[in-house]
């Protein structure tokens, strides 16, 4: 079982998707707060997060998430996440986070969705 | 963070003018994420203290080492984070409750400016409020956050206890709930261990691990493991190595040990810690639901198991109807008959009678070592050789020795056979016999004497270059051959003895003059009565011949 996490972009037109493998703790989430900061800086304001390689947030991973959620409305952009197992779709519900960014059960509907 | 300074409308800290109506409608429209207020208040201070931009820092919650960066005002980059003993080059620092404000001025302000500025004033009111706001928030926000967090906590104890029903396979209940437990308490580590079964039996051996391997197996009644699992000692090195931080539980069920729970290495965000008091209790309740769904994916397994035991003994059964003989040769001047009964649904007994050309009758009874499929192969492996072989090698002790190192090459660990085969000439009465490690045949003779067909070897399998020999007797008219396994002589009763060759020769002897079928079932029935309920515990195989009188 991958202990770190392992990250890759795709960059399509102004959305760009990041795919995690792996654990999202507090490592984890600063990776992902490193590659999302970093796409920002490069005017992306759609980000996509596709969890599908990850079966394990932890509190200090998703608390990293809300402040990547905090910095997307503050510069009025949008973030999506999809692919979530059960579990980790639950507890976004239960911390929030899906109050402020979308969630969709896959890639395609969140691609539509977040194009919209 | 920044922003591009505009003109300000106060030229001193007293906030003299116009600035109360726009601040007041400002802070009348803050929202969670409008800032526009506090940005107000840093631009004022800009423009009252002649600096070029400012940046706001908040105590951290709870408050801990540097302070974090809450907003930025002008053309600067300001560090997200702020040693407040140690501020960058060219920052003027105005301490405030529980915050401190940053300024960027484009030169060091004298003693006086800053002792005016640090006066109590309107403006330097608003800011401390404005500190004030802004820890209140951020500590609401961590309170919020936590409160979500007992939510998530909660919801898992509950999915582990549905997963009692819904999930029965133990490989993946073992992961669900080992990364639950790791993601509830932010440990960076984890493993669970089970309890073992069969030889495995009293230790634990690690069943899934997370973040690293784990040591291979303890026993249950390690004082060591007993220690850290209630509590008050140092966890063992092999339980998570590498670790620096341990937690543990044992995962019981009703007071039985079946396994244990262990995470390692407390994250936050400043790296890694110990587990603090109230996580013993989570992962104890944790880990007694999760005692539950194993227990039951434990004895879902079990059930498959005994289920797919069954499936195997009945093709093991199969195999072996299809390897006795279906019917008995008729051989002019002799009656024949077999019985076979084994104790469970596959037995290791076996026997043949068959006709070798047409001058010789083949009689074997032959007893595997243990009973079930592993016993019915090696019965089949032994039927093949001896129908392949015998025809052409005879009674030859070559054959014997050589299917011996075929049987303990063929790697059927710990398995053996004796085997008593016989050729009976019906032409003369002539019979040869290879007795290896079997019970002595039986030849009953017409004056009521008894000879015994003994072994000349060890049973087949047991050990390397066993050396055979094959002997002859005669079958004379009115004698009758009995050949058997240990399962008749060793039937048992309650008292636990056992039937014995006596009670088998003085039955032979009474009956012998029945017709060979109702001898077998005297057999039986004799062996039945001395057990006295108990049930039968090994295979039983009988083999009758009898030549007829002129």
């Amino acid at each position: 079982m991958t202990e770190s996490l392992n990250l890759s972009v795709d960059r399509r037109g102004d959305l760009a998707v990041v795919y995690t493998e792996g654990y999202i703790n507090n490592q984890g989430g600063e990776d992902i707060a490193k590659v999302a900061y970093q796409l920002l800086d490069e005017g992306y304001k759609k980000l996509l997060l596709n969890l599908a390689g990850t079966k394990i947030v932890n509190s200090i991973g998703i608390s990293i998430l809300i402040e990547i959620i905090e910095k997307m409305i503050e510069i009025d952009g949008r973030l999506g996440f999809c692919c979530l197992t059960p579990t980790i779709e639950k507890t976004f519900h239960i911390m929030g986070l899906a109050q402020y960014a979308r969630i969709f059960p896959d890639e395609p509907r969140a691609v539509e969705g977040l194009g919209n | 963070m920044s922003r591009a300074p505009s003109k300000g409308s106060a030229t001193s800290l007293e906030l003299a003018g116009g600035p109360w109506a726009e601040l007041a409608a400002l802070c009348g429209e803050a929202g969670d994420h409008d800032r526009s207020f506090l940005a107000r208040l840093l631009e004022l201070w800009c423009a009252a203290a002649g600096a070029a931009a400012a940046g706001f820092y908040v105590d951290r919650c709870p408050a801990a080492g540097p302070l974090d960066l809450e907003l930025a005002w002008g053309e600067a980059d300001f560090p997200d984070e702020l040693d407040r003993a140690a501020p960058p080059a060219g920052l003027t620092l105005l301490p405030l409750a529980g915050a401190a404000l940053a300024v960027l001025q484009p030169a060091a302000p004298s003693a006086e400016r800053r002792a005016a500025e640090a006066e109590p004033s309107p403006l330097l009111l608003l800011l401390t409020l404005a500190a004030r706001d802004a820890q209140l928030r951020r500590r609401l926000k961590e309170q919020s956050f936590q409160v979500n967090y007992r939510g998530v906590e909660l919801e898992a104890l509950y999915d582990v206890g549905l997963a009692v029903a819904a999930t029965l396979d133990l490989e993946q209940l073992s992961e669900e709930i080992l990364l639950r437990a790791v993601s509830l308490l932010d440990a960076r580590r984890g493993a669970l261990y089970l309890l073992g079964e069969g030889q495995e039996l009293g230790r634990y051996r690690a069943a899934r691990t997370f973040g690293g391997e784990a040591g291979a197996a303890f026993a249950v009644e390690d004082s060591g493991l007993r220690a850290f699992l209630a509590g008050g000692a140092p966890a063992p090195a092999a339980l998570l190595p590498g670790a620096r931080h341990l937690l543990g539980v044992a995962i019981e069920i009703e007071g039985s040990p079946r396994g244990l729970l262990a995470v390692g290495d407390k994250e936050s965000r400043r790296g890694v810690g110990p587990f603090p008091d109230g996580d013993r209790r989570t992962l104890a309740l944790f880990a007694n639901q999760a005692a539950i769904a194993l227990e039951n994916a434990r004895l879902h397994r079990q059930a498959l198991e005994k289920e797919r035991l069954e499936r195997e003994l009945d093709l093991a059964a199969e195999i072996q109807r299809q390897i006795l003989p279906f019917a008995l040769p008729s051989v002019p001047g002799f009656e024949l008959v077999g019985w076979n009964r084994p104790a469970r649904q596959v037995g290791g007994d076996y026997y043949d009678l068959r006709l070798i050309g047409e001058s010789r009758l083949s009689l074997v009874v032959g007893d595997v070592s243990g009973k079930g499929m592993a016993a019915a192969l090696l019965v089949s492996t032994l039927h093949s050789a001896l129908r392949l072989l015998q025809g052409r090698s005879g009674l030859a002790p070559a054959f014997f020795e050589d299917l011996n190192g075929h049987i303990l090459e063929s790697g059927a660990a710990k398995k053996f056979i004796t085997l008593l085969v016989a050729e009976l000439e019906p032409a003369t009465g002539r019979l040869a016999y290879l007795n290896a490690g079997h019970n002595p045949g039986l030849l009953l003779r017409r004056d009521g004497r008894v000879e015994e067909l003994r072994a000349s070897g060890l049973p087949l399998g047991l050990l390397p270059d066993i050396r055979y020999e094959a002997r002859a007797a005669h079958v004379e008219p009115g004698d009758l051959l009995c050949i058997y396994t240990d399962g008749i002589t060793e039937a048992e009763n309650p008292a636990d003895e056992e039937f014995g060759l006596a009670r088998l020769t003085a039955c032979l002897a009474e009956h012998r003059e029945r017709p060979l079928g109702e001898l077998v079932a005297a057999i039986d029935d004799a062996t039945t009565r001395f057990a006295e309920g108990l049930s039968q515990r090994d295979d039983q195989t009988v083999i009758l011949l009898r030549r007829d009188l002129p």
